[in-house]
C-alpha cells in the first residue's frame, strides 16, 4: 500500500501546493492565479471514464429545485440542471442556458437563449420552457423561489429562442439571482407528468453534463454521464458520480483517507491541519460567500437601546474567535459582505475589541454595572465553542450572556417569530451582495429574514438604490455607506466569513473552486 | 398459550394509542415547525400559511391526532411533508437493515455471551472468570460512539479490512454487504454481549448454589448435563427479559450506530424526522418501534413459556 501511494505523492506535493495558492490567490480575487488552476489541471489530457465518489455531510431535501431551500441540494443540481447564466471563479457572470442577455432598460431583461439543448427527456429546451419555470416558480404552492423573483412581473416569449423578462422595479442583482436554483431550467414535460415526485426522482428533468439515475436517501444519489450534453468542449469525463451522505465528520474524512470515497464536501476546521498535512490528500481552501453572525432584537429590551449593542461589539475580540474557534479557516468579518465580493471594502476593518470603550457604552445606556441576556444558537460543536468564547469575552466587559442552544428547525421559527434577544445566524451566502444585505436590515413587516427588526430610512433609501444602480463601482460605493451604518446600528455583530476547504483523492483532476462551494464535475476526471 | 398470545395483542390497542398519542402532542409542543424547517430561505408569509392550512397543520392537535388516527385505521400512514413520499414506503425501506444489524449484533453477542457467562460461572474468580469479567466492564462502559470510532480506525483506516461507512444489503449482495455491516454489528454486539455476559454469569452463579443442583449432582448426573440442564436452562429467565428489551431497542434504530457507519437505518430515519419536525413521518417510525417493542415482549413471554413450564399456565 505504501509503496504504491509514494509514486502518486510525489506528484502530488507539487499540486497540492499549487491549489493551495490558487485557492489563495481565489480569496484575493486573483485572475491570474486562476487562470493558472486550468492550465495546471490540464497539462496531462483529461481522461473518460470511472465513477467519483462524494461524501456530503448532510442528505439532500428535495430534488426539484424550485422548491429547495437546503444548500446541500444545489451540491447536486449544479451537474444535473443548468441555470440560464452561471459563475466563474471571479463570481462574475457568464452564459449557461442563455447565450447573451441585454438590459435595453433597468425594468426589462432580454435572453437570448442557446440552440440545440434538449432536456435528459429528449423534449427541447426553448423560450416557451423556460417561461413554463419562471412562472411555475412565481406560482407553485411550495415554490421557494417567489422571494428571488419577487420583482420578475411577467415574463414574454419573443421568439422561439429569445424570452423578455418584465421586472416591477429595477433589480440589479437579479441576474446573479438567476445563476442558482432561480435560474435552473426543468423539463416542462417531466414537471407537468411527475408533479410531486419530481422531489424523489429528478430522471430527464435536467439539462446538465449528468443525468439523475437514482436516489437511495440515506444510502446515495446516482447520476450518469449525459451522452448527448450541449457543450462538447471538455467533458463530462466521468461516467457516473455517487454521492453518499456520511452524518460524522470524522468518519467521512476516514472514508476519503481510506479511499472509500474521493472527494468531500467540506472539512471541519478542527481537521484542516491534519489533512493538509497528509501527503495522501489535496485540500483546497474555497472562500465562500457566506456570513456567519448574530442577529441583534431591535424592538425589545435589551438590545433596542443602541449603546447596549455597541457595548456588546465593543467586547468581542473576533480576531481571538476567527483564531481559537475557526483556526484561522475563515476571516473575521466588517459587515454581510465577504471579501470574495467585488463589493467588498478592505479599508472597513472589523469592529475592534475595546473594553474601555464597551464599559463607557454600558454607562450611556445606562448598565453602567453591566446587565445580563440570552443567546439563542444551534446546537452543533463549533457554535457552542463560540458562544462560550463570547460569554468569556462579554463577561470581562461585565455583561452577563446566558447561552440557550436549539436545534435548527427551532431556530428558525424562533428567529421568525422574533423570540429572542440574540440569535446565531450562519447565512450561505449569495454571488451579488444584495443576497446577504436587502433582505436582512431592509424595514420588512412581517415575517422576513430582517429578524433583528432593524428600521432606518437612510438604510431602506442606501438598499433601494444597491439595486437601481447597476453599475459594480458605484454600487460598491453604496454597499460602504450601507456597511458603516451597519457597523454603527448593529442590527447583526458580524463575526466571520469561513472559508470552505474541500479535500480531494489526488487522482481527482480538474476542479475548478468557484467561491459559492459548488461542485461542478463537468470537467472534472479521475486520474 | 394460545390465550396469552390473544390477551397481549389485546394488550397492544391501549399501548400503542398511548405510545402514539403521547409523541404527537410532545412533537407538536415542541418548539419549530415542519414549513420553517423546510421553507428555511424563503419568508413568504402567505406561501407558509397555505401549506400549513393545506396540510392541516392549524387545526388544534387533537383534531390532527384524530384525522391521523382515521387515516391509520384506513390502512393509510400519510405522507412526508418534507418530500411527499408515503411514510409506509421510508419506513419499509428502513427497517430492512435494521433488522439486519440487529439480527447480526444478536448473534454476535451470543456467540461472546454464552461461552465467557458459562465458564465465568463455572470457574468461579478463575482466569477465564476475571477476563469476562474485565471485558464486561469495558463493554458497558465504552460509549457506543467512541468503540465505532476505534474500530473504524483500526480496522477501516490501519488495517484497511473493512469498510468504513455506508451499506450493502447482505441479502442482494452477499458477502460485501456482510462485511459492510461487520463493524456496526460489532460495536452493538459487543456491549449487548457485556450485559448479558454479567446476567448470565450471576444467574448462574445463583442457580449453582441451589438444592437442586446440589441433588442432580448427587444422583450422578455428569457435570455438562447439571449444567445444561439444571443451572442454565434456570438462569436462563433474567437473560432472556434482557435480550428482549435489547431486541426491541434495536429494531427501532441503533440511532448513533446507524449515524457513525452512515447506515440508512430507522434510528437515523426517525432523529431526522425529529429535527425536520416532519410529524406524519416520526408518528409512523414511532409506530413501527412500539409495534418492534410488543412484538420482542410477546417473544420473551413465550420463551418463558419454553424455558419454565410453570409459566405456560400463566
Amino acid at each position: 500500500m505504501a509503496a504504491r501511494r509514494t509514486g502518486v505523492s510525489t506528484g502530488t506535493v507539487s499540486r497540492r501546493d499549487f491549489l493551495r495558492t490558487a485557492a489563495a490567490s481565489a480569496a484575493v480575487a486573483s485572475s491570474a492565479g486562476l487562470g493558472g488552476v486550468r492550465v495546471a489541471l490540464a497539462q496531462t489530457a483529461p481522461k473518460k471514464g470511472g465513477t467519483l465518489r462524494v461524501g456530503f455531510y448532510i442528505e439532500a431535501a428535495t430534488m426539484d429545485p424550485h422548491l429547495s431551500g437546503s444548500k446541500i441540494d444545489r451540491q447536486v443540481y449544479h451537474n444535473i440542471y443548468e441555470p440560464l447564466v452561471t459563475l466563474d471563479v471571479k463570481l462574475g457572470i457568464k452564459p449557461g442556458l442563455a447565450e447573451s442577455w441585454q438590459q435595453p432598460d433597468p425594468k426589462t431583461l432580454i435572453f437570448k437563449l442557446r440552440q440545440g439543448v434538449k432536456f435528459h427527456d429528449g423534449t427541447d429546451f426553448n423560450a416557451e420552457a423556460a417561461k413554463f419555470n419562471f412562472n411555475r416558480m412565481k406560482t407553485e404552492a411550495k415554490s421557494v423561489r417567489k422571494g428571488e423573483l419577487a420583482n420578475v412581473d411577467s415574463v414574454d416569449v419573443v421568439d422561439a429562442y429569445t424570452i423578455k423578462l418584465n421586472l416591477k422595479k429595477p433589480d440589479a442583482a437579479l441576474l446573479a439571482t438567476l445563476t442558482d436554483r432561480a435560474g435552473m431550467m426543468v423539463s416542462p414535460k417531466v414537471a407537468q407528468e411527475r408533479g410531486g415526485e419530481l422531489e424523489r426522482n429528478a430522471k430527464g428533468a435536467g439539462t446538465g453534463p449528468f443525468e439523475f439515475v437514482e436516489w437511495v436517501r440515506d444510502d446515495h444519489l446516482l447520476i450518469k454521464r449525459n451522452e448527448a450534453y450541449w457543450n462538447k468542449q471538455g467533458g463530462p469525463y466521468l461516467d457516473r458520480v455517487r454521492y453518499r451522505p456520511i452524518p460524522d465528520d470524522t468518519v467521512k474524512l476516514q472514508s476519503l483517507q481510506a479511499g472509500e470515497i474521493d472527494v468531500i464536501d467540506y472539512v471541519q476546521p478542527r481537521d484542516v491541519a491534519a489533512v493538509k498535512a497528509d501527503k495522501n490528500l489535496v485540500v483546497v481552501d474555497v472562500p465562500s460567500l457566506a456570513d456567519f453572525a448574530y442577529q441583534l432584537s431591535h424592538t425589545k429590551p435589551p438590545f433596542n437601546s443602541k449603546p447596549l449593542r455597541q457595548a456588546v461589539a465593543y467586547a468581542l475580540d473576533l480576531d481571538q474567535i476567527v483564531k481559537g474557534v475557526w483556526l484561522n479557516v475563515g476571516v473575521p468579518a466588517n459587515g454581510p459582505i465577504p471579501p470574495t465580493s467585488w463589493a467588498y471594502d478592505k479599508s472597513i476593518s472589523p469592529i475592534k475589541r475595546d473594553v474601555a470603550k464597551a464599559k463607557a457604552k454600558l454607562a450611556e445606556g445606562g448598565k453602567a454595572g453591566g446587565f445580563a441576556f440570552t443567546l439563542t444558537t444551534n446546537n452543533l460543536p463549533i457554535n457552542v465553542q463560540e458562544a462560550e468564547v463570547m460569554q468569556a469575552q462579554l463577561a470581562e466587559a461585565g455583561i452577563q450572556m446566558k447561552i440557550k442552544l436549539v436545534d435548527s428547525a427551532t431556530l428558525i421559527s424562533d428567529g421568525n417569530a422574533k423570540n429572542f434577544e440574540m440569535i446565531s445566524y450562519q447565512w450561505s451566502g449569495r454571488p451579488d451582495p444584495d443576497g446577504n444585505v436587502y433582505q436582512f436590515f431592509k424595514t420588512s413587516p412581517g415575517t422576513s429574514l430582517n429578524w433583528s427588526g432593524i428600521s432606518n430610512p437612510k438604510l431602506d433609501a442606501l438598499l433601494d438604490q444597491t439595486r437601481e444602480v447597476s453599475n459594480h463601482a458605484e454600487r460598491k460605493k453604496l454597499y460602504t455607506e450601507v456597511t458603516k451604518i451597519l457597523q454603527d446600528e448593529l442590527p447583526m455583530v458580524f463575526i466571520v466569513h469561513p472559508i470552505e476547504p474541500k479535500a480531494f483523492n489526488p487522482k481527482v483532476q480538474g476542479y475548478e473552486p468557484i467561491p459559492d462551494g459548488m461542485m461542478r464535475f463537468k470537467d472534472v476526471w479521475l486520474r | 398459550m394460545g390465550r396469552l398470545v390473544l390477551r397481549r395483542l389485546g394488550a397492544t390497542i391501549p399501548v400503542l394509542l398511548l405510545v402514539t398519542a403521547g409523541v404527537f402532542s410532545l412533537l407538536h409542543l415542541t418548539p419549530g415547525d415542519p414549513i420553517d424547517a423546510m421553507m428555511a430561505e424563503s419568508v413568504d408569509a402567505t406561501v407558509k400559511e397555505t401549506l400549513r392550512r393545506q396540510l392541516g397543520l392549524d387545526q388544534p392537535i387533537p383534531v390532527q391526532y384524530a384525522a391521523w388516527m382515521k387515516r391509520l385505521l384506513h390502512g393509510d400512514l400519510g405522507r412526508s411533508i418534507r418530500n411527499g413520499e408515503p411514510v409506509l414506503e421510508s419506513v419499509g425501506r428502513r427497517i430492512r437493515p435494521s433488522l439486519e444489524l440487529t439480527a447480526l449484533a444478536m448473534t454476535i453477542s451470543l456467540v461472546i455471551a454464552f461461552p465467557v457467562g458459562i465458564l465465568s460461572a463455572y470457574r468461579h474468580n478463575g482466569p477465564v472468570d476475571r477476563v469476562g469479567t474485565s471485558f464486561a466492564l469495558f463493554g458497558i462502559c465504552m460509549p457506543n460512539f467512541l468503540l465505532a470510532l476505534l474500530l473504524i480506525f483500526v480496522f477501516g483506516v490501519t488495517l484497511r479490512w473493512l469498510p468504513i461507512s455506508g451499506y450493502l444489503d447482505p441479502l442482494e449482495e452477499g458477502w460485501s454487504g456482510l462485511r459492510s455491516l461487520v463493524l456496526p454489528a460489532v460495536t452493538l454486539g459487543l456491549a449487548l454481549a457485556a450485559v448479558v455476559t454479567r446476567t448470565l454469569r450471576s444467574s448462574m452463579l445463583e442457580a449453582l448454589t441451589e438444592d437442586y443442583v446440589r441433588t442432580a449432582r448427587a444422583k450422578g448426573l455428569s457435570e455438562w448435563a447439571v449444567l445444561r440442564g439444571h443451572v442454565l436452562r434456570n438462569a436462563l429467565i433474567p437473560v432472556v427479559t434482557v435480550l428482549g428489551l435489547q431486541l426491541g431497542t434495536l429494531i427501532g434504530g441503533a440511532v448513533i450506530t446507524e449515524y457513525v457507519f452512515a447506515l440508512p437505518g430507522v434510528g437515523r430515519l426517525v432523529v431526522d424526522a425529529v429535527f425536520a419536525r416532519d410529524y406524519p413521518l416520526v408518528q409512523g417510525v414511532v409506530l413501527l418501534i412500539a409495534l418492534g417493542f410488543i412484538a420482542s415482549n410477546l417473544l420473551v413471554d413465550l420463551l418463558y413459556g419454553l424455558i419454565d413450564p410453570r409459566l405456560r399456565r400463566g
